[in-house]
């Protein structure tokens, strides 16, 4: 469970206000997307919730422990122990193969079962292949494999099919979906693509730094159902 | 237009390399010219001895230093090009793409040979302002040497430099933009490799396989962390030899220049090892990879070359004073037994230890700066 109270985060010594006083509540193995339009805070949101940033005020607590508080040291634990990332440009490291990327995340809990993850996202026969010799929707797989590799309880995905055509894309929110629903950790998704809000449990709207909206999907569609 | 006037000083690198081989230089070359007509004049044997015995040092060492100073400038020049243009990339591919041919773009970079003026400028000015000591002490013993200006030496140790150093900047960077446009722009495909994964390779960690990656991908740095731990080995074991055969003034010298040259050479290879690794470090600390962890992945693979450059750099200098001594100076008097000194090997590795390990530290700082924000915000 992750509750969030008050959350304040500035830069620019405080000139620029970028997220005024959010709080909110999510379930464990809970479907979250954030939307909202490009400068609306989400994506600070997702750095502040997972750990890559500070906020300035407010508090993060997961499962007990508030994040706000850690040091860097703290936060890079935390990270490790709980925390999975799914970027809009992927960030792999372009210079080893499918293998050694995925292992990146494994190593991080130990976990020699990477193989299978590898499997699951459709990627056995290119496993030896370097990054620069897959296509996008490849790389993200690659991407996801790495996330799931480490066994996170928190997935954070940021825009994961922002760099892909529709096609690729609807194959990937297929993939992650069914992973999240199969292993039954919590996701939290930020898109400006409202469509993607159809597959989600609930549903959080930003505007200038602020929750404008939040409700609850009561019947949630699959990536091949919804719009482009 | 790419490259720019600030670029020049970019390459400090190579401005302090280019300093220390023409400030050696210059005083030993215009020592060597005043003195020559000296053995003219000399009548006692034991003097022309010393005098022929100081004209091959200061030939010797202006060669020897001086060619293999500007050779590892010229490498330097190369690499800092080779790192501007993996830089400046999608630049480049978008001059390219209008319509600026490779030899337009390149003779900009002739601009690089500004930084090699500066160093043999100041390298030279130097040289000439320590001349008088040099001359009293390299002259202990024989009669007064008037020091001279050669027009000569300025030509061959700035002028001349100078023009060979922006002529290959040019030539380098002409051949390395030869890559289509669309390569530059969206990045060269990496060279497909059809070997099998070994069976040690699957079970190596991530740490370890990232180590051995980043190694084989900066292979000219490993070249650099060498260098630089053979100059401190060398000039600062030699440094201390030459306190006691020779003066105190070439002791102070070697001492210096060692220190420089180590101190720029690792400082450039890190510092380019880990700009060139940031934004794998971003992910790695977004996942959860400690500082340390990062720090080893990125730079424990230089280690075995800084030990490396350490082990060839005592033999070095060990070699090249037992030459001085046994062949240049044999026929001289007075000159002092030499052998491989134990303590100040020893000394010399313990201040190593503590000088590459906060060399390390310090770039550990520095990796704890990089944020995955900072790199996202650069896509």
């Amino acid at each position: 469970m992750i509750c969030v109270k008050d959350l304040v985060k500035t830069y620019k010594g405080g000139a620029v206000k970028v997220l005024k006083g959010i709080s909110l509540d999510i379930c464990d193995g809970e479907f979250v997307v954030i939307t909202g339009a490009s400068g609306s805070g989400k994506s600070t949101l997702m750095n502040v919730l997972s750990g890559l940033e500070k906020p300035d005020s407010g508090s993060i607590v997961y499962d007990g422990d508030n994040i706000s508080e850690m040091n860097e040291q703290q936060l890079t634990v935390f990270r490790r122990k709980k925390v999975g990332f799914i970027f809009q440009h992927y960030y792999l490291l372009s210079n080893l193969n499918v293998i050694q990327n995925v292992k990146m995340g494994a190593d991080l809990t130990g976990n020699k079962d990477y193989n299978e993850i590898i499997e699951k996202v459709g990627l056995t026969a290119k496993c030896k292949n370097r990054i620069s010799e897959l296509s996008g929707g490849e790389q993200q797989r690659v991407s996801i494999a790495r996330a799931l590799a480490k066994k996170p309880n928190y997935l954070f995905l940021d825009e994961p099919t922002g760099a892909l055509d529709e096609s690729t894309g609807r194959n990937v929110l297929d993939y992650i979906v069914r992973l999240q629903r199969e292993n039954g950790f919590t996701m939290i998704l930020v898109t400006h693509n409202l469509n993607i809000a159809e597959m989600a449990d609930t549903v959080i709207k930003m505007n200038s730094g602020e929750i404008c909206v939040r409700y609850k999907n009561t019947t949630k569609k699959s990536a091949y159902e919804i719009g482009w | 237009m790419i490259v720019g006037i600030k670029d020049v000083f970019k390459l400090v690198g190579v401005i302090i390399v280019v300093f220390c081989a023409i400030f050696v230089c210059t005083f030993f070359l215009n020592f060597y010219i005043d003195a020559k007509s000296l053995e003219l004049v000399l009548n006692d044997e034991e003097l022309l001895a010393l005098h022929r015995a100081q004209m091959a040092t200061a030939k010797f060492t202006c060669a020897i230093s001086g060619g293999v100073l500007m050779l590892i400038a010229l490498v330097m020049l190369v690499f800092y090009i080779k790192l501007y243009i993996d830089s400046h990339a999608k630049q480049l591919g978008i001059l390219k793409a209008m319509g600026y041919t490779e030899r337009e773009i390149a003779l900009r970079f002739s601009v690089f040979g500004i930084s090699v003026f500066f160093g043999c400028a100041a390298g030279f000015g130097c040289g000439f302002a320590i001349m008088p000591l040099i001359y009293s002490q390299m002259s202990n013993g024989l009669p007064e040497i008037t020091i001279g200006f050669h027009p000569s030496v300025l030509v061959l140790f700035v002028i001349l430099p100078t023009l060979i150093f922006s002529a290959f900047a040019c030539v380098y960077a002409f051949f390395a933009l030869r890559s289509p446009a669309n390569e530059l722009l969206r990045g060269k495909p990496e060279k497909l490799s059809k070997k099998p994964l070994k069976v040690s390779e699957k079970e190596r960690g991530f740490l370890k396989e990232m180590c051995i990656k980043t190694l084989s991908s900066k292979k000219s740095l490993a070249f650099f962390v060498a260098f630089a731990c053979f100059c401190f080995a060398a000039m600062i074991q030699m440094a201390v030899s030459m306190y006691k055969l020779s003066t105190k003034t070439m002791g102070i010298i070697i001492f210096a220049i060692g220190a420089v040259l180590a101190v720029t050479s690792i400082l450039m290879a890190i510092t380019s090892l880990v700009n060139g690794n940031s934004k794998n470090i971003a992910i790695m600390k977004a996942y959860g990879y400690s500082t340390k962890e990062c720090a080893l992945a990125v730079l424990r693979g230089y280690h075995f070359f800084a030990l490396l450059g350490f082990a060839v750099g005592t033999v070095y200098q060990y070699v090249l004073l037992s030459v001085m001594i046994n062949i240049v100076f044999k026929d001289v008097g007075a000159v002092p037994e030499y052998s491989f000194n134990v303590s100040v090997f020893f000394i010399t590795l313990a201040v190593f230890i503590v000088f590459y390990e906060a060399v390390m530290l310090l770039y550990s700082f520095r990796i704890n700066k990089i944020s995955l924000k900072q790199v996202m915000e650069e896509n």
